[in-house]
């Protein structure tokens, strides 16, 4: 099996951290780059910055600068980063911004989960469905 | 002292003591007004009568006059002829003498209805045509020689002239008394009446006056109401609009601590596990108790929160498929209490269909979660329709308005009488936690669902002996 790029950004260092330790505590080693926000997340895209198109995207809603809504919006305004897979990753179950999150072209919604044991179960599904 | 009095009397009406005294006013004031334009026709034709009367008089007078005159002219040319010797005035005379009789008829007509001047007319008359006799006689003895026979015709002519004279001054003597005893009278009842209709009036502009500021006052409080409702309404609708922002906000910016602590206990647990010792085990097992709960409770009142503000427009909803849907959801909770549910047929109520579904739910699942731990739970639906007034604490507004009653019971353990109110609060549980689960939202969401549409919820049970629930829907739309 051969390891796959994530981007995830999310303002929340915990929900970083906890994320890093679900993909470790399942044995899954793919290489996952952290961002804060969204901008730099979009820095990170830039075609003259000579990175590497992700397999898949993780991203939250509300952050600072630039949030989830926009990030997604101008990514799948771009050719060239309109297939990545982008996942929701959000505290937020409010029907209005799942609807949303779609209507924007997100591929899946998950609503953290409130317990590691959870969290380590999304992990895995995500690592066997989209990667 | 006057002012506050009036002030006083003022504040202490009620509405409806204050629509009857003004109805009051004005109705009399009404009355008064056309018993006032009744009597000034009246008073009219009064007028005009008492004018004929004093012109008949007056008429009287003058014909009498005219007789007079003529009277005098005939003796005047009698007189001349005596004295000229002239029977050019001897035709004269005649002439003279022959209106007169005419002239007394034209009287007749005029004293009729007064019996003494009727009688001195006749006398009149009589007196007349001895005068015309007399005067045709004379007349014809001109021819005559002998002096003696003319003078003694002459004489007795002027005796009958001396009567006419002395009768007509009688008459217009009396005609006179009667014009001045008449326009006296006129002149009385003008006053007397014209003094009543001013009273009259006084009283109706003091009514009218009254009621006019009766209304007047009205229309200025009503303003202040209106005003102050309007204040009211905004302030409500800005506290409910915040309260939703605060409830949401609240429930989504709580959550993240929680779910925070229970993920890192969590992970201490699985991260840990043969190093940690059975008591540390048991204390973060508490502390993901507690966040577990604490989550349920933070999710419930977001579920609460989301029910207080409407969103959807309401339409047509059929109840009969709303409690299909309840029940499909809860098949697994039906199933495994062996739950049996009969219900009558339901009706279709302007509404919120998935609030409709959601109050069914909550209700339902009540009553098999408090079943009897020996006997398997049988719930009864009834309708039936009832009027407004039978409900207790309804708006006054909802008295005369048809109202859907559907009847929810059980033969589950029932609550104590007391609690019949308090089972509503949210949060509010009437059992510990050990014997059953749930955080005490559930009915708390039924009486929000039923106030968003204008409906009434109760509860009624004895301990040991079911539960009944009522559920009042309006039978008209009273959404907007």
């Amino acid at each position: 099996m051969r390891d796959k790029s994530i981007l995830m950004a999310d303002d929340d260092a915990d929900d970083r951290f906890l994320v890093q330790a679900a993909l470790e505590d399942n044995n899954l080693s793919h290489a996952v780059l952290y961002f804060e926000d969204g901008e730099q997340l979009l820095n990170y895209l830039l075609p003259e910055n000579n990175n590497e198109i992700p397999n898949l995207i993780l991203l939250d809603l509300n952050m600072p600068k630039r949030d989830g809504r926009e990030v997604l919006k101008i990514i799948r305004t771009y050719e060239k980063w309109h297939n990545i897979p982008v996942i929701i990753f959000s505290t937020s179950n409010a029907p209005d911004d799942i609807i949303t999150a779609y209507q924007l072209g997100a591929n899946c919604y998950i609503t953290k989960p409130s317990s590691y044991e959870e969290l380590k179960n999304v992990i895995l599904s995500v690592h066997k469905f989209w990667l | 002292m006057k002012l506050s009095t009036f002030n006083l009397l003022n504040r202490t009406l009620s509405e409806q003591q204050l629509s009857l005294i003004t109805r009051f006013l004005l109705g009399t004031s009404l009355i008064l007004i056309i018993a006032l334009s009744y009597s000034y026709n009246e008073i009219n034709q009064e007028l005009i009568n008492y004018s004929e009367k004093v012109n008949q008089t007056q008429r009287v007078i003058s014909s009498l006059n005219e007789v007079s005159s003529a009277l005098y002219e005939s003796t005047y040319h009698a007189n001349t002829y005596l004295f000229l010797k002239d029977t050019a005035y001897i035709n004269k005379t005649l002439a003279a003498a022959k209106t007169i009789p005419a002239l007394t008829q034209k009287i007749d007509s005029l004293v009729i209805g007064n019996e003494s001047q009727q009688k001195r007319l006749e006398a009149l008359k009589v007196h007349v045509g001895e005068f015309s006799t007399y005067t045709e006689h004379l007349a014809k003895s001109v021819t005559l020689v002998n002096p003696a026979i003319v003078y003694a015709l002459y004489k007795k002519k002027n005796l009958e002239v001396d009567s006419i004279t002395k009768l007509i001054s009688e008459m217009s003597n009396v005609e006179g008394q009667l014009m001045q005893m008449r326009m006296r009278s006129r002149d009385n009842y003008k006053l007397q009446v014209f003094r009543y209709n001013w009273i009259i009036m006084l009283v109706a502009i003091v009514f009218l006056s009254s009621a006019f500021v009766l209304l007047d006052r009205e229309l200025k409080r009503n303003k202040f109401y209106r005003v102050d409702l309007e204040n009211k309404i905004e302030n409500l609708n800005r506290s409910n609009s915040e309260l939703e922002q605060f409830a949401y906000v609240a429930s989504h910016d709580l959550q993240e601590p929680l779910r925070k602590i229970r993920s890192f206990s969590d992970r201490l647990i699985s991260r840990y596990q043969e190093e940690v010792s059975g008591e540390i085990f048991q204390i973060l097992g508490k502390i993901d108790g507690s966040a577990q709960r604490m989550q349920l409770l933070i999710n419930d009142l977001l579920s609460f929160s989301r029910i207080v503000k409407t969103g959807s427009e309401a339409r047509l909803i059929n109840l009969n498929a709303s409690l299909a849907d309840a029940k499909s959801n809860l098949s697994e909770m039906i199933i495994e209490n062996k739950a049996v549910i009969h219900c009558e047929s339901l009706p279709s109520v302007e509404g919120y269909g998935s609030q409709m579904v959601q109050l069914f739910q909550n209700l339902l699942s009540n009553s098999i979660k408090y079943h009897k731990k020996d006997q398997r739970p049988v719930i009864r639906i009834t309708h039936r329709l009832v009027n407004g007034e039978i409900i207790p604490g309804v708006k006054p507004s909802h008295q005369d308005i048809q109202f859907h009653q559907i009847r929810i019971s059980d033969n589950g353990i029932g609550f104590k009488k007391e609690f019949s109110e308090k089972i509503f609060i949210i949060f509010k549980r009437l059992h510990g936690r050990n014997e059953f689960a749930g955080t005490g939202i559930g009915l708390a969401i039924c009486k929000r669902v039923v106030s968003n549409h204008n409906g009434y919820i109760f509860a009624e049970s004895t301990e040991g002996e079911g539960a009944n629930f009522y559920i009042y829907l309006p039978s008209e739309s009273l959404l907007s």
